[in-house]
């Protein structure tokens, strides 16, 4: 029995160090330098500037260009990271310190019909692609990918920047 | 022959006068600039805090500013501090909302048969800075062929734009 319990200690003791050490040195370890720690710009950012969509060479209707500025505002607010949601020309936005930058460029868009959605099913959905750029204070990029947004079967095709805001949102609340 | 002349000063001077009395209030009163207004325009984008996105109401042209007035709210904003203001055209579903759902259920798809029926709108689009500096947007959705007036009359006011109106060509006999 008294062989039993030792083997027992043996084998448990350097399980509960184990566990001991990385519970101790875990949380060290993720503060690692300002360049590459999520956690550590998650601390670096209060406040986030949003820049009017860059068209590029893409033609897209002036009525899309302002719903997805809008709907980008009213989603990163909504996620609750910031404790400022600037606009573009804001002369608040010069005194935050700490504030990211999100800038968006159009890489191709597709207006549908909501006609045809909805007598074919198949056909006339809404597509929208853009690049994301979210940038710190400093410029160093955070987040530089493409985005797309959609409105497939059912609503209006403004509903593509309600989609494609909401993932930026989701993107933004992941990453910052 | 004096009572003839006094006669005649008399009846002649408000005359000779009048034009002069009318073009010096004229001046000291500036000509307000004819108000454009359209009843049950949506506001798809844009309320702000005041009004809520989707609501419906009266947009007009009061003074150099565009008002947008619900039974509960208004917001405005000065022509001048319009960065850009465009129109568009697009088409709208006659049926909607809770109404559009119920038509999913009519079988040998005569749902999608209703879907076919649409109507042709008008999108007017504005960019503008608010006191503050910050970059704003709103989009109205108006009746076929409502917007123009409105772009007319703002850009009037001072609002800019990249795409000014097409003049119409003269009638040629």
């Amino acid at each position: 029995m008294k062989r039993h319990t030792r083997a027992a200690v043996s084998v448990v003791s350097p399980i509960v160090l184990a566990c001991a050490l990385v519970l101790t040195v875990g949380p060290l370890w993720g503060q690692t330098g300002p360049g590459d720690s999520k956690s550590a710009q998650k601390l670096s950012a209060s406040a986030i500037q949003i820049e009017p969509m860059d068209p590029g060479d893409v033609p897209i209707p002036p009525e899309f260009r302002m719903a997805i500025y809008e709907d980008l505002i009213a989603q990163i607010t909504k996620t609750g990271k910031f404790q400022h949601v600037y606009r573009s020309g804001d002369h608040d936005a010069a005194s935050a310190s700490d504030m990211v930058t999100l800038r968006t460029t159009v890489r191709s868009f597709t207006k549908g019909s909501q006609k045809k959605r909805e007598v074919t099913t198949v056909t006339g959905s809404t597509k929208m692609t853009l690049n994301v750029h979210i940038t710190d204070h400093a410029g160093q990029t955070l987040v530089d990918r493409d985005v797309q947004g959609k409105v497939r079967f059912l609503g209006e095709n403004l509903r593509a920047t309600y989609d494609f805001s909401k993932k930026v949102a989701k993107i933004v609340q992941d990453t910052i | 022959m004096r009572a003839r002349g006094l006669f005649l000063l008399a009846v002649g001077a408000p005359l000779m006068l009048f034009p002069v009395l009318a073009r010096s209030q004229a001046a000291v009163t500036p000509q307000a600039a004819p108000s454009v207004v359209q009843t049950d325009v949506k506001l798809v984008i844009g309320g702000g805090e005041k009004i809520k996105n989707g609501s419906h109401g009266t947009l007009s042209v009061v003074g150099s500013s565009l008002q947008f007035a619900t039974g509960k709210a208004k917001v405005e904003l000065e022509a001048p501090s319009i960065l850009e203001i465009s129109t568009n055209e697009d088409s709208r579903q006659d049926i909607t909302g809770a109404a559009h759902f119920a038509t999913m259920a009519i079988p040998y798809g005569g749902g999608r048969f209703l879907s076919l029926f649409s109507h042709k709108v008008d999108v007017l689009t504005v960019e503008f800075r608010s006191v503050n500096g910050g970059y704003h947007g709103a989009i109205f959705v108006l009746a076929q062929g409502q917007a123009a007036p409105f772009k007319k009359q703002l850009v009037a006011l001072g609002a800019k734009t990249s795409a000014p109106l097409a003049e119409p060509a003269p009638a040629t006999k």
